[in-house]
């Protein structure tokens, strides 16, 4: 008889469920702040708060830096201990190092917050020119991403060390699927860890009078914000991987291996697409360019490629459990589930996302758009839609277990994710809207003393609206879920989470899967779609564009 | 060698390229780049060293995948 995950965290060793509690309220506390921070930029460009453009630039500084960095990472960090640790169920190795990790990160998260609202804000990418202002806030803000990177150097060694415990024990031959997953997400943690290291260790010196101006930050940028782009990517197809076992019992019909293979492909894919972040340097090459383009084609394989493991999977099983029709399966999953829920709308955001990411990152188009609202436009459908909501339904999965109760209004919880998912295709369909348009991002008024166009008033009010209902909904969410951590009152018998088991029938012989090709089919089409509007549309503008070196 | 050391050995050796091709680019001062991608190969390199450890020092153990709680 298997186990479930949630009856593996219920079993944890104390010391390890009292390090994931703490981790998790971090991670929650950082959701909070970020969407606090994200909700009072919104209203501002939106023209519903009247605050001083500078005020706007230290919330818009508070949302990037605790949503970007310290929520998205924090809770990964948290989940890949939690699930080294249930993985032989024996609890972590090196938990010092997990510890010291947290720590590191904890007050890098203080720093980061506390130097949003000293002096110049920073925005989440420290440009070093702001600190000839206020060099001692461009200090912390350094400290606190150096802080970040050590941090997540140390802590994923306790991981690794989990991991590799049975193997070094002799009593394991090879890692399973999720086990290898585990691990080379650990490993790409702590090459992040080094590229931040790597790009404000100079930053903070030359504020120390130690080292000459950090003349290459903005390069050193772009390869801790590729990492930052990815990692999160990676984890969320590694927690569908993992929550689809949990919530219906399915396994990969591809076998165990095929997975491996299309986790390891993560890391080959992952850094040599990373020359598309170069295209807005007006001396890159044209031929380095045009290999750029070509290989920023490869970056989703390894994404979509899991995808179509996991749906062709579900459709199998679900067919196989009398499934109709060609969507008509999909009714079957356990959709009751507030988990089950937030994993279908990240998936949907997900596709919605990589059609519009392959529209930016292409040679022609990226200089046009780089600095438009095409980008927040299109990236809340990975950070919020896919990325977070992905990260809080294994929250519901994992809290619940360690805390030893219910989750808390799973009949509420369960309508948040496609609640955030309304205000985000208003917020997104705006936001992109305005971007092929030419309104600029990270500007708090857009409507520069009534000289732009009326338009751009009236789509930043929609994005205004979108991103009040979307942070509501993931506010609530994040906030049942968190109820999960308060300590419960008396020990009372609760109803089990709603799920499905068809891991144990076999499957019917002949059975086939086609939705998740089509899904492919159709992003791969609505990609083409987007592209042609784009180049469409910019061609009537009258402008042109040679870059501006600014990055993302 | 077992499949875990396989799949991760091409990432080492991926990202060693990259990071020499990088090192040695005359354009966009990528050495930066150069430096992360160097790091990762070399991680990566000790990660797949320990993969590999237990064949000469772990002893022949029973082939086991997966031992969590009977999820083969």
């Amino acid at each position: 008889m298997e186990t479930t995950y949630r009856e593996r965290f219920a079993a944890l060793p104390a010391p390890d469920r009292r390090l994931l509690v703490a981790m998790a309220s971090a991670a929650l506390a950082a959701l909070a702040l970020g969407i606090l921070g994200g909700v009072v930029t919104a209203a501002a460009r939106a023209g519903f708060l009247d605050i001083i453009p500078n005020t706007g630039y230290r919330f818009l500084t508070l949302h990037g830096v605790s949503i970007f960095f310290y929520w998205l990472f924090t809770v990964q960090a948290a989940l890949l201990l939690g699930f080294a640790a249930v993985e032989e169920g024996r609890g972590l190795a090196w938990r010092g190092a997990a510890w010291a990790g947290f720590a590191l990160i904890l007050s890098g998260f203080g720093l980061s917050t506390a130097s949003a609202f000293l002096g110049m804000p920073p925005l989440y990418n420290g440009t070093p020119e702001l600190a000839s202002q206020t060099p001692q806030a461009m200090l912390a803000f350094d400290l606190g991403y150096l802080l970040l990177g050590a941090g997540l150097m140390v802590l994923p060694v306790s991981a690794i060390a989990t991991l590799l415990a049975p193997r070094l024990q002799g009593r394991q031959e090879r890692m399973s699927s999720v086990g290898f997953a585990l691990f080379v997400w650990a490993g790409f943690l702590m090459v992040s860890g080094f590229a931040a290291l790597h790009a404000f260790l100079p930053g903070a010196l030359w504020v120390l009078g130690l080292a000459p101006f950090p003349a290459s930050q903005g390069t050193d940028w772009h390869i801790v914000f590729h990492n930052m782009h990815y990692l999160p990517l990676m984890a969320t197809v590694i927690l569908w991987y993992v929550l689809m076992r949990e919530l219906t019992g399915v396994k990969s019909v591809f076998g165990e291996r095929f997975s491996k293979i299309v986790f390891s492909m993560y890391l080959v894919f992952v850094p040599p697409t990373s020359l598309y972040h170069m295209f807005l340097e007006p001396d890159l090459p044209g031929a380095v360019r045009v290999a750029g383009s070509m290989l920023s084609l490869f970056v989703s394989v390894p994404t979509l490629t899991a995808f179509l493991i996991i749906v062709a999977s579900l459709e199998v099983h679900a067919r196989s459990h009398g499934g109709r029709g060609l969507f008509g399966w999909i009714r079957l999953l356990p959709w009751r589930n507030p988990a089950m829920a937030a994993v279908g709308v990240a998936a949907l955001s997900m596709a919605l996302g990589i059609t519009f990411a392959f529209v930016l990152i292409q040679e022609r188009l990226a200089p046009l758009l780089s600095d438009t609202f095409f980008v927040p436009g299109y990236f809340h459908f990975f950070t919020l839609g896919t990325v977070s909501l992905t990260l809080l339904a294994a929250l519901a999965v994992v809290l619940p277990a360690i805390g030893g109760r219910a989750l808390w209004r799973p009949g509420l919880l369960r309508w948040m994710p496609w609640l955030a998912f309304a205000g985000l295709l208003v917020f997104g369909a705006a936001g992109v809207t305005a971007g092929y348009l030419g309104v600029p991002r990270r500007v708090i008024d857009v409507a520069y003393q009534n000289q732009a166009p009326v338009l751009w008033q009236g789509l930043m009010a929609a994005v205004g609206i979108g991103g009040a209902v979307m942070a509501l909904a993931l506010a609530i969410f994040a906030a049942g879920i968190a109820m999960s951590l308060l300590p419960q009152r008396r020990s009372t018998p609760h109803a089990a989470p709603a799920t499905v088991a068809w891991g144990a029938v076999a499957l019917r012989p002949g059975v086939t899967a086609w939705v998740g090709p089509l899904s492919v089919l159709l992003i791969v089409g609505a990609m083409y779609v987007f592209t042609a509007l784009g180049f469409e549309l910019m061609q009537t503008l009258p402008v042109t564009a040679i870059g501006g070196g600014g990055g993302h | 060698m077992n499949e875990d050391f396989w799949l991760v050995a091409p990432i080492t050796v991926v990202w060693a390229i990259l990071a020499v091709a990088y090192a040695l680019a005359p354009w966009g001062d990528m050495i930066g780049y150069a430096w992360v991608w160097g790091f990762g190969s070399v991680l990566f390199a000790g990660l797949a060293g320990l993969l590999a450890w237990r064949r000469a020092g772990g002893g022949g153990g029973k082939e086991v995948c997966d031992v969590g709680h009977g999820r083969s």
